[in-house]
C-alpha cells in the first residue's frame, strides 16, 4: 500500500496495554504535502497511532519507515530531531518557562541558541510566532498566557522544528473560532511547503474543509482510507460507530420552563458583568460563548467557586450567597465541570467515586454503611446507562463517556434541583454524546433545572429551551433556541450582533 | 471471604512478601542459645522486636495518614522528644504534692496535649496559610527541638527508683504485653478510620485528587487538619514509651526519627504523592524494619552496615510498587 511519496508509513502496527488493544496490525501512510484527518470514537486508537509515529509510544510489533527508512524510535526527542513534530492534546509546555525556551525546548536547531546568541534565538522565536499570529514577546512567561495562547505557543513549537511531520492531536479544542480559522490558513501555508500534516479531531466540520484524505479507526483496526471527495460526513460517522446513528436530536420534546428555581439578577464578579437570567425548573438553559467569554465563570461562580462582586441570586425562593462549594450543594446546585480530573478522583473504584458527594447521607457517626453505600451507586449507575464491568474497578478504566456518566450519578445522589454541565460532552465519542443529550432532556422532564454550557451550538439548539449568549463576560443576548440560529449566536458570542 | 483475602493480598501483598522473606533469612542466620533453641525465634525476642518498634510503628500510623493525604510531618521525632522531655520535667522535678497516680496522668495528659498542640498548629499554618507541608514541618522540627532543649537547659532529666512517680510511670510505659497491645489497637483503628470512615475516603479522595476534593465540596482543610493533629499526639504517645522505656527525658532524643517512619510507610505502599496507602502495609514496613535491626544485631554485624541494607530494602520496596502502578492507566 505504500506510494512513491509516502514520508511516514507503518506496516501492521500493533500496541496492546494490559490485555486492550489500543492498535491492532494498522496499515497507514502519510504523504507529503496532505493533510490527513484521523478520526475515530474515543479509545479507537487514533492517539496511540499519533504517539507511536512520533517515538513518545513503543509499538508492541509492526513496521515504521520515515523517509524510506525503517525506523525505531527511542523516544520523543529522537522522532522530533528528524522532523516530526506533535500537537498534544494536553499540552506538554512548561508554565515556568519563557515563551523563547519553550519553543527552543528539544529543537536541535534553536536549542544550542538558548545559550550562545540570545538574540538570534528571539528573533526565530518572533518569526514563528507571527506565523501564528501569537503577540507575545518571547521572553513572557508561558504561565502568563491563557490557554488558546498555549495552544498557539504549541503550534509553533512544532513549526520551529521546520518539520517535515507535524502530528495535531484535537488542535482546537481551546482555540476561538478566529484562532481556529488562522490555524486553518497555517495548516494551509505549510501543505504549500510540503509539510504533511495529520490532523486527530471529533470535529466532523473541520476535517471535512482541511483534509486531503480521511483514516478512520475504530475498536485499534483501521478501517479504511479515502480521499475527502469520495466519502461524506454520514458515511465516516457511519464507519466510526460501525452502525448508521439516529440523525441530531432533532428538537428535542421541549416542556420546561415550570416555576423559577434559580433568578441571577446583576450577578458580577471579576470575569462577569451584571448577568441576569431566570431558569425553571424543567428547563434547560444553553450558554454559549467563546473561550474567555465568562461562560466557564458563570458555572464557577453559581456553584461558589469564585467571589461575586455584586448582585443577587435566589435559589427557590430564598436568598443564596454562593460563598462556598458546600453552601451550593446543600441548595442543591451541583456543577460537572469542563475538566473531568477536576471530577473524579482516577485512584478510586467507581462505586467511591459515585458516592463521594453524598457520603453523609450513607452513614452512621462517621461510619460508612457498605450496603447501602453499594446499593446506592448500582442504582444511579444504572439510572445513567453507565457501562462497566463492575463498581469497583478504578473509575480510570472507563471510557470518557461512562467516566461522564459516573460525575452525573454522583451528583444525582445529592438530589440537585439546578445542575450545571461545563462543556459536558468535550471529547466524548458520538454514541455517548447521543446517550447524553437523552440523560439530560430526561432529568430536566424530571424537573431538574439544567445550567448547559457548551461550545457546540448545534447541540444547544437541538437540545435547549433558551441560549444566553456571553460576550467578554456580560450577557450578549437571551434567545430561543428553537428560533435561534448558529449564525445568530455566533454574531452575538463575537460582538457583532447587527 | 477467603477470595476477599486472596484479592486483598494480591492487591497490597508485595510488603507481606517482604516481611516473610526477612523473617526466613532472620531463622536462616539466627544463632542458638546453650539448649540449641534459634533464638530469634523466641517468644522474648519476638516481643522485644516489637517493643522496640512500637514508638517509630506508632508514628508511622499517624504518618500514614497524613502522607495519604498528600502531606508529610517531619517533625514527629522533635514532637517526640518534646513529649519525652515534658514528661520527665513534670514527673521529676515537679512537686505538686499530689498522689503518685494523679501526678502521672497529668504529666502523660500535658505531654499528650503538647504534642497534639504542635501537630494542629502545623495543619493550621498548612491549610490556612498555605505553605508547604515540608516547609511547615521542617521548621517546627527545628524550633520545636529548640524549645525541648531550652525547656531542660539541655540536659537529660533521669527518672528516679521505687515508689517515685516517675519509676511508677517508667514500669506502666515501658510494660511490654501493654504497649505491644496499645499498638495493635491504635493500628486496627487507624484502618478501619481509613478504610471504613468518611474521613478515611475523603482523606484518599483529597490525597489523591485535591482539584476534585474541592469541586466535590469536601471539607478539604479540616481533614488535613485532623490528620496533622493526630500525628502530633501519636508522636507525643510515641514520646511517652520512649521515656519510660529509656528511663529518662532526653531533649536530644528522637532525631530522624521521622525518616525512619516514612521508611516505613513507604515499605509499606503508601505513595508518598498521597491518595493510595494501607495501615496493614504501614505495620508491615515496620516490623520489616525491626526483624532486619533484630537479626543483623543477633549476629552482632557493624550497624553501619545495616543502614545500608535498610537503603536497598527501601529501594527495592519502592520500586516493585512503582513497577505495579506503571501498569495502572490513569484519567
Amino acid at each position: 500500500m505504500r506510494s512513491e511519496s509516502a514520508v511516514l508509513s507503518c506496516t501492521n502496527l500493533a500496541k496492546s496495554y494490559g490485555g486492550v488493544h489500543a492498535l491492532v496490525n494498522v496499515n497507514w501512510e502519510l504523504r507529503a504535502g496532505e493533510v490527513h484527518a484521523l478520526c475515530g470514537e474515543n479509545g479507537a486508537g487514533k492517539s496511540t497511532l499519533a504517539r507511536i509515529c512520533c517515538g513518545i509510544t513503543a509499538p508492541d510489533a509492526g513496521e515504521l519507515r520515515y523517509l524510506d527508512r525503517r525506523v525505531k524510535w527511542s523516544g520523543a526527542d529522537k522522532a522530533r530531531r528528524a522532523g516530526i513534530g506533535i500537537i498534544l492534546q494536553e499540552l506538554d509546555l512548561f508554565a515556568g518557562l519563557t515563551v523563547a525556551e519553550n519553543i527552543a525546548l528539544g529543537n536541535a536547531r534553536l536549542e544550542p541558541q538558548n545559550w550562545i546568541a540570545r538574540s538570534a534565538l528571539d528573533q526565530a522565536v518572533r518569526r514563528v510566532l507571527q506565523d501564528v499570529c501569537l503577540d507575545v514577546a518571547p521572553s513572557t512567561l508561558l504561565g502568563r498566557l491563557s490557554v488558546s495562547q498555549w495552544q498557539l505557543v504549541a503550534i509553533a513549537r512544532a513549526l520551529a522544528l521546520e518539520a517535515r511531520v507535524i502530528f495535531m492531536d484535537e488542535p482546537t479544542s481551546a482555540l476561538t473560532d478566529d484562532g481556529v480559522e488562522r490555524l486553518f490558513e497555517l495548516i494551509a501555508r505549510l501543505k504549500a511547503r510540503g509539510v504533511a500534516v495529520a490532523y486527530v479531531s471529533h470535529k466532523m466540520t473541520e476535517i471535512f474543509r482541511i483534509s486531503d484524505r480521511i483514516s478512520v479507526l475504530r475498536d485499534g483496526a483501521m478501517i479504511g482510507t479515502e480521499a475527502r471527495e469520495r466519502t461524506s460526513i454520514e458515511k465516516v460517522i457511519q464507519q466510526m460507530v460501525g452502525r448508521p446513528l439516529a440523525a441530531v436530536r432533532a428538537g428535542a420534546v421541549r416542556r420546561g420552563g415550570g416555576e423559577p428555581v434559580l433568578v441571577v439578577e446583576d450577578l458580577t464578579s471579576r470575569w462577569l458583568r451584571n448577568i441576569s437570567f431566570r431558569l425553571g425548573a424543567g428547563e434547560i438553559l444553553g450558554v454559549a460563548g467563546l473561550v474567555g467569554s465568562g461562560r466557564s465563570e458563570l458555572g464557577r461562580a453559581l456553584f461558589g467557586m469564585s467571589r461575586r462582586v455584586g448582585g443577587t441570586i435566589t435559589v427557590g425562593g430564598c436568598p443564596y450567597q454562593a460563598r462556598e462549594v458546600g453552601e451550593a450543594i446543600q441548595r442543591g446546585l451541583v456543577l460537572v465541570p469542563e475538566d473531568r480530573r477536576h471530577g473524579l478522583v482516577a485512584g478510586m473504584s467507581v462505586r467511591e467515586n459515585t458516592t463521594l458527594a453524598c457520603l453523609r447521607s450513607l452513614a452512621r457517626a462517621g461510619w460508612i454503611a457498605r450496603d447501602r453505600e453499594a446499593a446506592a451507586a448500582t442504582g444511579v449507575l444504572a439510572l445513567c446507562r453507565t457501562k462497566r464491568a463492575n463498581d469497583e474497578l478504578p473509575v480510570a478504566a472507563l471510557s470518557g463517556g461512562n467516566q461522564q456518566k459516573v460525575l452525573l450519578g454522583k451528583w444525582l445522589l445529592t438530589r440537585p434541583r439546578i445542575a450545571i454541565f461545563d462543556d459536558p460532552t468535550r471529547g466524548i465519542d458520538i454514541g455517548a454524546k447521543d446517550d447524553f443529550y437523552r440523560l439530560m432532556v430526561e432529568l430536566a422532564g424530571g424537573g431538574l433545572g439544567v445550567i448547559w454550557i457548551s461550545s457546540e451550538l448545534p447541540e444547544l439548539l437541538a437540545n435547549a429551551h433558551r441560549v444566553l449568549v456571553l460576550h467578554e463576560g456580560r450577557c450578549a443576548g437571551l434567545l430561543d433556541a428553537v428560533q435561534a440560529t448558529q449564525e445568530q449566536i455566533m454574531r452575538l458570542a463575537t460582538g457583532h450582533p447587527n | 471471604m477467603p477470595s476477599r483475602v486472596w484479592n486483598y493480598f494480591r492487591h497490597h501483598g508485595r510488603p507481606f512478601l517482604g516481611l516473610a522473606l526477612v523473617f526466613a533469612l532472620g531463622v536462616v542466620f539466627s544463632p542458638r542459645d546453650y539448649a540449641g533453641n534459634l533464638i530469634f525465634l523466641s517468644v522474648g525476642n519476638l516481643t522485644d522486636v516489637l517493643l522496640q518498634q512500637s514508638e517509630i510503628g506508632i508514628i508511622a500510623l499517624a504518618m500514614t495518614l497524613v502522607i495519604i493525604g498528600a502531606g508529610i510531618d517531619l517533625s514527629v521525632g522533635s514532637v517526640l522528644a518534646c513529649s519525652a522531655s515534658m514528661a520527665a520535667l513534670l514527673l521529676v522535678r515537679w512537686t505538686p504534692g499530689l498522689a503518685v497516680g494523679p501526678q502521672m496522668a497529668v504529666a502523660a495528659g500535658a505531654a499528650l496535649l503538647t504534642g497534639a498542640t504542635i501537630g494542629a498548629v502545623n495543619g493550621l499554618v498548612i491549610t490556612r496559610l498555605g505553605l508547604q507541608a515540608f516547609v511547615m514541618t521542617l521548621a517546627t522540627m527545628i524550633g520545636v527541638r529548640g524549645l525541648t532543649r531550652w525547656l531542660t537547659g539541655n540536659t537529660n532529666i533521669d527518672f528516679g527508683f521505687g515508689e517515685m512517680a516517675s519509676a511508677r510511670f517508667s514500669a506502666l510505659f515501658s510494660h511490654k504485653p501493654s504497649v505491644i497491645i496499645v499498638w495493635v489497637l491504635l493500628a486496627i483503628v487507624a484502618h478501619l478510620v481509613l478504610t471504613r470512615t468518611i474521613f478515611g475516603r475523603y482523606l484518599r479522595a483529597i490525597g489523591e485528587n485535591e482539584q476534585a476534593a474541592i469541586y466535590t465540596g469536601l471539607p478539604v482543610r479540616t481533614i488535613r487538619f485532623v490528620a496533622y493533629t493526630a500525628c502530633g499526639g501519636l508522636a507525643a504517645l510515641a514520646g511517652l514509651i520512649h521515656a519510660a522505656r529509656s528511663h529518662q527525658g532526653n531533649p536530644n532524643d528522637g532525631v530522624a526519627y521521622e525518616l525512619d517512619a516514612i521508611a516505613a510507610v513507604v515499605i509499606g505502599g503508601t505513595a508518598l504523592a498521597g491518595g493510595q496507602g494501607t495501615i496493614v502495609g504501614t505495620v508491615t514496613g515496620t516490623l520489616i524494619l525491626g526483624l532486619l535491626t533484630n537479626m543483623l544485631r543477633l549476629r552482632m554485624i557493624d550497624s553501619n552496615l545495616e543502614l545500608m541494607i535498610k537503603a536497598v530494602i527501601i529501594i527495592v520496596a519502592v520500586w516493585l510498587q512503582r513497577r505495579d502502578r506503571a501498569s495502572n492507566s490513569s484519567l
